[in-house]
């Protein structure tokens, strides 16, 4: 199968539960804001194609699975992830207590290098907010990450959350290749990679 | 953290070890509403991978899986110390600096590329949580060194350790093994392995080939089972790498947690730090009663890790004896040689045998393409059945064989063991189901079929046994109503049991 893309990112999104990490999801992945079915169908990650200054990024968005309730996020979850959106909802004030918790979780678990960007929720909630959006910023100034109000509700701000860190993950990936040190990661089993079988012993009695 | 926690499930599993979760994932697949805890705090209970100082904690604190644990630093302690040296590359401290960097297994396994394992994560679509290398080499000993079993067309072209002769006989054997059918070699039925070996005149060294590595048998091997390894082997070689073994990348613990994920995303609820105090079965309906931190829980069934059972059930399960003797090492050089470990070095796997083939025990060098260790680095596992409560001098006859000869640099070694409860057939003390510990295989065969045996005995034959999850692209969801998600993208059984759903309300 030929690639239809340049580059293939790994998003996760992290933050507690009910903060509308899989509303964004599917805000940005379907532009639908619709959750009902999830477990029953097995929703695990999504995935939209985008482009950046003509190259075909194809990203890959991991949500959590429920794991965050009690804090039992897998170590696996992190692998291979290039860059995450942290989530807080702006009506929850210990949601936004709790990031600290999660970047620490990140910081254990994730590749040093991840990308990481703070996302403030239910923006279109402004009478229920407890949240201020200078203490948004100012929280992700303290940690070096950006940071933007969104709402997957009313659609304001998602796509262009996913699109600034897929830019500086691109920007990232692009230096380290012209450093011409691309990290060398394992296999995927795919069903299609199988070769047949007796490749080489139905061969061999050309010895 | 809030404890808002449902009180009714299907099924409650008990300990995140490989078999539970195969069985977790399994029974959230096909609708069940399940509860996966685990008494410690984190994923993988004997199965686990931990950073190296996490590793040293557990060494350090005995559980009911792991005891008799100890470590040792060789290399020195910093740099400071050591300053005369010209080259100071690592130091305990540098090692501990690099802690996170480290996945060290409790129990590390390969997997056969066409294996029980690789045809479980295919078929349920769970491979798409786990990433693995190719095995680089699978060796032998020989005169105190590693040396590369061949294991491909150019392997065998290329290798020096066969002369013409011996390449074209092991072909030949290999070929007839290959195309061997059951009514095939009657004259061989009730015989060992090795007295067909023998029969059919290759070489010594074909022989140490074919026993040690391609069929990992010993003189006692019926010949059936032989030639089954065999097959095992060469039907696996040609898929993924140049040997027929994979293993998963940043180490063994992460495929418990490929498991748990797909029961998360089935709806399964996770709680870890959660131990199981108490079982009864309720009265008047076949419920039970679980407690667990201070809450009662109802569940249809319980399935338990037998080294998490409360310690009122536990008895009937009988004692805690030593399963496993593992040794763990790491080391700023590899074992073999250049050749073996071109690039930095791969994985590689040796089975060493002791006592005339009595005992064995597996060897697997990992290097940092694997993901469990700082680039500069190498892991080796050791692993062998245990014969006694001392790891290490279970190990003393293969580590003799191992270091002696080409010493590498060892920098840290630790020794534990694995322990498993003999559970008596007639314990039908509850009703609930155990699963078994993890035993010495290569693969993980025994495990996948002790959970699909739990599985069947749960819900029947008739369920199958963790069917395909749609990929993301099935799932389409068209606008905000919900009954626009089109279903006939979907596999079927998960069509019918949205149809369920929908009768039911």
């Amino acid at each position: 199968m030929a690639k239809t893309y340049d580059y293939l990112f790994k998003l996760l999104l992290i933050g507690d539960s009910g903060v509308g990490k899989t509303c964004i999801l599917f805000r940005f992945s379907e532009d639908a804001f619709n959750t009902t079915f999830i477990s029953t169908i097995g929703i695990d990650f999504k995935i939209r194609t985008i482009e950046l200054d003509n190259k075909k990024i194809k990203l890959q968005i991991w949500d959590t699975a429920g794991q965050e309730r009690f804090r039992t996020i897998t170590t696996a979850y992190y692998r291979g992830a290039m860059g995450i959106m942290l989530v807080y909802d702006i009506t929850q004030e210990k949601s936004f207590e709790n990031i600290k918790n999660w970047i620490r979780n990140i910081e254990e678990n994730a590749a040093a290098d991840v990308e990481k960007m703070l996302l403030g929720n239910k923006c279109e909630l402004n009478d229920k907010r407890q949240v201020s959006k200078e203490r948004g910023e100012q929280l992700a100034v303290e940690y070096g990450i950006k940071f933007m109000e969104t709402s997957a509700k009313a659609s304001i701000n998602v796509e262009e959350a996913f699109l600034t860190l897929a830019s500086d993950i691109k920007a990232k990936t692009e230096k380290r290749m012209e450093a011409n040190n691309p990290p060398k990661g394992g296999h995927q089993l795919k069903l299609t990679e199988i070769r047949t079988k007796d490749s080489w012993l139905s061969r061999c009695s050309l010895l | 953290m809030s404890d808002d926690l449902p009180e009714e499930f299907d099924l409650i599993v008990v300990g995140t070890g490989f078999t539970e979760s195969c069985i977790a994932a399994a029974a959230s697949r096909i609708g069940k509403t399940v509860l996966h805890i685990d008494a410690n705090e984190y994923y993988g209970d004997a199965w686990s991978s931990f950073n190296l100082e996490a590793f040293n904690c557990l060494l350090e604190q005995p559980n009911f899986t792991l005891r008799n644990g100890s470590y040792i630093w060789h290399g020195p302690e910093s740099k400071e110390e050591n300053e005369e040296m010209e080259i100071v590359s690592w130091t305990r401290e540098t090692l501990l600096e690099k802690s996170r960097r480290f996945s060290l297994d409790l129990s590390p396994r390969v997997a056969y590329s066409d294996g029980e394992l690789v045809k479980l994560l295919i078929k349920s679509n769970i491979c798409r949580y786990a990433e693995f290398r190719a095995v680089d080499h699978v060796c032998i000993l020989s005169n105190d060194e590693l040396v590369s079993v061949p294991c491909s067309r150019s392997d065998v072209f290329n290798t020096k350790m066969l002369t013409m002769v011996e390449k074209r006989m092991l072909m030949k054997f290999l070929t007839a093994c290959n195309d061997y059918k059951e009514e095939d070699e009657l004259s061989f039925r009730g015989r060992t392995f090795l007295e067909y070996l023998q029969a059919q005149r290759v070489t010594d060294k074909i022989g140490t080939c074919v026993m040690q590595a391609i069929a990992m048998c010993d003189a006692n091997t019926s010949f059936e089972v032989g030639m089954q390894r065999t097959n095992r082997f060469l039907g696996s070689l040609g898929r993924y790498g140049n040997t027929p073994f994979l293993f998963p990348m940043y180490g063994s613990g992460e495929l418990p947690q490929c498991f748990c994920r797909l029961c998360a995303v089935f709806g399964g609820v996770y709680c870890l730090k959660r131990s199981l105090d108490g079982i009864t079965q309720a009265e008047q309906s076949n419920e039970l009663l679980v407690s667990s931190a201070g809450k009662t829980l109802r569940a249809k069934q319980v399935v338990c890790a037998p080294a998490q059972l409360p310690a009122s059930l536990a008895r009937h399960y009988g004692e805690l004896k030593p399963h496993i003797s593992r040794g763990l090492f790491i080391a700023a050089s590899p074992l073999g040689n250049e050749e073996l470990n071109k690039g930095g070095g791969g994985v590689i796997l040796l089975r060493l045998l002791a006592e005339e083939g009595a005992r064995e025990a597996c060897l697997l060098q990992l290097a940092h393409y694997s993901g469990t260790c700082p680039e500069g680095l190498y892991i080796f596992h050791l692993t062998t059945p245990a014969i006694s409560e001392d790891p290490s001098a279970d190990l003393a006859a293969f580590t003799a064989q191992l270091f002696q000869a080409n010493a590498p640099q060892i920098l840290y070694s630790a020794y534990f063991t694995l322990t498993a409860q003999t559970i008596p057939k007639t314990s039908t003390a509850m009703p609930i189901c155990c699963t078994a510990a993890p035993t010495y295989e290569l693969d993980y065969d025994a495990a996948i079929a002790n959970a699909r045996d739990i599985f069947d005995k749960l819900y029947g034959e008739a369920e199958e046994f963790l069917p395909r999850a749609p990929d993301p692209e099935e799932i389409v969801v068209e606008g905000e109503d919900p009954s626009a998600l089109r279903e006939h993208s979907l596999p079927e059984d998960l069509r019918a049991q949205l149809q369920q759903m929908d009768i039911a309300e």
